[in-house]
């Protein structure tokens, strides 16, 4: 394969007007708009901004700026726009598709000095946020006031409000809550061209024009930079609880969880294991696992006590009539807490196997789940490789994860070639290449496989109308 | 302005193709490298950046760099040298680390970045890299005798008879700066053997860049000290652990809890029991897990007020308040507010350094709210 010393990416595309040209006059224009100790352009200032959360990807900007306020942003988007500069927008930096790498150099713009909570109604029921507030600032911040900010995405500790809304990112609670488009009513946007807009608002019911803010929501960077952001918030439920199923194979869980839904519960929780993880998760953290059964399913509900037990108990139920081996159901908050931590430290345990662990997204109607997860265990067979699936059985989100050793020959060209084969294993099934993670410069190559040529074409043109020179987050979506 | 639409998608075959030839660090086997850091610990970092929410230098700054992932990403590039050895960014970043590990029970992928940053002051502070004032203590220490004379002046625990233990380590700056933590405790325990001679555990040599000498003179203190080594410094306790293995070390804590304590009375302020708060120490906590301990003894004596950052980082790390001691108050600043806003009579610690950071910093702010060491604390209650 080529390689390229140097770290840019711009040997990979030439025939693009946008190009990274950052000379003393763009440096000098953006300190005086910033101030000269928010651009940062050496080369180590640069380099801890070539990667974000996705593995084996990385390329330097050439200057990084810290916009203070919405002018400030509009005004180094005028700037980039007229000197045809890339500008990658970046929260924490904690996606999953390589979004925020800027694979085409340029700036980038990172949005963490605008964290305030403007406001928290709990007459409205919704938050006005700085993009740069975290997630679990956000939730913190409502539960302190008796209300939920019920997106949960892995990384809430770290993800920023802003990162969510542009990636539109799911989490644990997708079945019973949605995920972050269920909740933007309202943002404030820059353009490329440096207009501010304000899109939505403070309603629930409003269908004055093209619904804008949705269209932003999940549009990972490349039409706008989101500077506020109106969201809704839930009252807090009274109470959660957890219950935990052992099931002797993926199938009999699959099953299951349908019966729970045409019984007519929507849980809040309804995780799933398979046979790789929950061995990797006992051999981690001694939970005592049954390492013996073919598929674990984490279920769960919140809300008022007495409905969340009859609902708890009506899943047991289920699960016992589908054939579960062994059922526990956390009497107690904390006893719930406990039974999650197999679910929490999937990730970990599998992450500890090798050095570089690949997390997909891959996502199927909720019930064929089981099926594909036999494909997806048949495609690693087949690589030679451990991929061990573990995901959310409510919404058919499946994170199928490679274990590999990147200095084991071709182990990174096996692992890439396998997931080709499950994104199309998921497309066959009606599902979709990525369920929560995004498109980025990761998922790109797939997307036509998904959108087609027609939709495709549209999302050119669609991108061409917000960003005429084509600077915002070039070679992702819509390039 | 409309740009030429392309079909991007043709072009482009795979996202692995993209990111090996954008990728320079270590996907890649383009760039050799160079051997300054445990391949296995460098490459175990995913760059989730969950790390990035506990970082104490990273919340000042917001900056990337000033984050554990990106001092990862910064380690790489040294390694496989795409920033050069005097490349400033690394420079300051390799010093403005607490080195606190906070980063390390978040970490889910295990990364054990106390030993990288370890790694990366051994090769960035050769010679004369090394920050100046760190080098007269490092001296001091480095040979029993130096501080053994200075601390004649200071009445310390000494026992002449020589057994094989458990020993009392007395650690170099604490039998200085507050000998009465080790007569403390071996008023507590007075099976514990404090034999004059001891040495340095090296703690210190192997945060500011001498690797192999700090972990030779915790070799040379594990002999002359056979046996379990009881420590009253969570700093010391984590290097020597390292080092000698965990089994062979003991916290004071730990100790207490397993050994007991002589009868205690509750401590009363004004007629009331004393409401007392916890300094975590940063490198027992998150490099060896013990910080129930502390609290469930101060829980038998106080009430116990938690701070809502205990385990977070002072800023006294290590030799940092003398080499940095601006960034060094800047990290302390909002934990004093905590514990001035805490209702408290007394914090405890459990290491020296936090001991004298928070001593001068709350007499800084002309606080009434005292210091003590938990051998302190437990030897006012068992008299």
């Amino acid at each position: 394969m080529p390689s390229n010393p140097a770290g840019g990416a711009s040997v990979t595309m030439t025939s693009d007007p946008v190009t990274s040209r950052v000379d003393d006059r763009l440096l000098a224009d953006l300190e005086s708009v910033v101030g000269e100790q928010h651009v940062r352009h050496t080369p180590g200032d640069v380099h801890p901004y070539s990667r974000d959360a996705t593995p084996l990807f990385s390329s330097a900007p050439d200057v990084v700026v810290f916009p203070a306020s919405t002018q400030e942003v509009a005004a180094v988007l005028r700037l980039a726009t007229e000197r045809r500069v890339p500008v990658v927008p970046r929260g924490a930096g904690s996606n999953l598709c390589a979004a925020t790498v800027p694979v085409r150099g340029g700036i980038i713009m990172v949005l963490t000095r605008m964290e305030q909570i403007v406001e928290i109604s709990a007459v409205e029921l919704l938050a006005v946020v700085q993009p740069g507030v975290t997630t679990a600032m956000l939730a913190d911040a409502a539960a302190a006031r008796g209300l939920l900010f019920a997106p949960d995405p892995g990384s809430r500790i770290v993800s920023t409000v802003g990162g969510n809304v542009a990636m539109c990112a799911g989490g644990l609670r997708g079945l019973k809550y949605g995920v972050t488009r269920n909740y933007v009513l309202g943002l404030e946007v820059v353009l490329a061209t440096g207009e501010v807009l304000r899109t939505g608002g403070r309603l629930w019911k409003d269908v004055a024009g093209y619904d804008l803010t949705r269209l932003l929501t999940g549009s990972e960077g490349t039409l706008g930079v989101i500077t506020e952001i109106t969201t809704a918030l839930l009252p807090m439920p009274q109470t959660a609880l957890t219950g935990v199923a052992y099931f002797p194979s993926l199938a009999h869980a699959g099953r299951a969880v349908s019966g729970i839904i045409t019984d007519g519960v929507v849980p809040a929780t309804l995780e799933f294991l398979d046979q790789k993880c929950i061995g990797a998760v006992e051999d981690y953290a001694h939970l005592g696992l049954h390492r013996d059964a073919g598929a674990l399913l984490l279920f769960g509900d919140d809300g008022a006590p007495d409905v969340v037990k009859r609902n708890l108990q009506r899943m047991a139920d289920r699960c016992a009539a589908e054939g579960a081996i062994d059922i526990t159901v956390g009497g107690a908050v904390a006893e719930s807490e406990a039974l999650l931590e197999a679910r929490r430290c999937s990730l970990p345990a599998l992450s500890r196997l090798q050095p570089l662990t690949v997390l997909e997204d891959a996502t199927v109607p909720r019930p064929r789940i089981a099926e594909m997860v036999d494909r997806i265990d048949q495609i690693a067979e087949r690589y030679n490789l451990l991929i061990a699936t573990f995901g959310h059985a409510g919404d058919g989100n499946l994170h199928p994860t490679a274990c590999i050793n990147p200095a084991d020959g071709d182990a990174a060209v096996r692992v890439e070639r396998a997931f080709g084969e499950v994104f199309q294993a998921a497309l066959d099934m009606d599902g979709t290449i990525t369920g929560e993670h995004g498109v980025g410069a990761a998922k790109l190559p797939y997307l036509q496989a998904r959108l087609g040529a027609d939709q495709m074409a549209l999302l050119r043109r669609v991108k061409a109308a917000f960003d005429p020179a084509g600077i915002l987050n070039p070679g992702k979506l819509g390039s | 302005m409309t740009a030429p639409v392309t079909d991007e998608s043709a072009r482009v075959t795979s996202p692995l193709t993209i990111a090996v030839t954008a990728t320079a660090d270590t996907a890649g086997d383009a760039l050799q490298r160079r051997g300054i850091f445990t391949a296995a610990t460098l490459d175990r970092c995913i760059s989730c950046g969950f790390c990035l929410s506990t970082c104490p230098t990273y919340a000042l700054t917001k900056d990337e760099k000033s984050s554990p992932r990106g001092r990862i990403t910064l380690m790489r590039a040294l390694e496989t040298g795409q920033l050069a050895d005097d490349d400033p960014t690394l420079i300051e970043e390799a010093s403005f680390c607490l080195g606190c590990r906070a980063c390390e029970p978040v970490c889910p992928a295990g990364v054990h970045y106390g030993e990288l940053i370890e790694e990366w002051r051994d090769h960035q502070w050769r010679g004369d890299q090394r920050p100046l004032l760190v080098r007269p203590l490092m001296w001091m220490v480095d040979r029993t005798w130096r501080y053994g004379l200075a601390a004649t002046i200071r009445r310390h625990a000494l026992t002449r008879r020589h057994t094989d233990g458990p020993h009392l380590m007395l650690g170099c700056f604490e039998r200085m700066l507050f000998p009465r933590v080790s007569r403390v405790t071996r008023r507590l325990r007075p099976e514990l053997d404090a034999t004059p001679i001891q040495g340095c555990c090296g703690a210190l040599h192997a945060h500011n860049g001498e690797l192999e000498r700090g972990r030779q003179l915790a070799r040379e203190l594990g002999e002359r000290l056979p046996g379990t080594i009881v420590t009253t410094a969570g700093g010391c306790a984590a290097h020597l652990s390292d080092v000698l293995g965990r089994p062979r070390v003991m916290e004071l804590s730990e100790y207490l809890l397993r050994q007991g304590t002589p009868p205690l009375t509750p401590l009363l302020v004004d007629g009331r029991r004393a409401r007392v708060a916890i300094q975590d120490s940063c490198h027992l906590r998150n490099g060896m897990g013990v910080y129930r301990e502390s609290r469930e003894l101060i829980r038998r004596v106080a009430d116990l007020v938690e701070l809502p950052h205990a385990g977070t980082c002072c800023g006294a790390a290590g030799s940092y308040s003398i080499v940095r001691p601006k960034d060094s108050r800047r990290v302390l600043a909002p934990k004093l507010d905590e514990i001035q806003n805490a209702g408290i009579d007394y914090v405890v610690v459990v290491n020296p350094g936090c001991q004298r950071q928070l001593i001068t910093g709350l007499r800084r702010r002309h606080s009434a709210i005292r210091v003590l060491h938990l051998a302190e604390l437990l030897g006012m209650a068992a008299e």
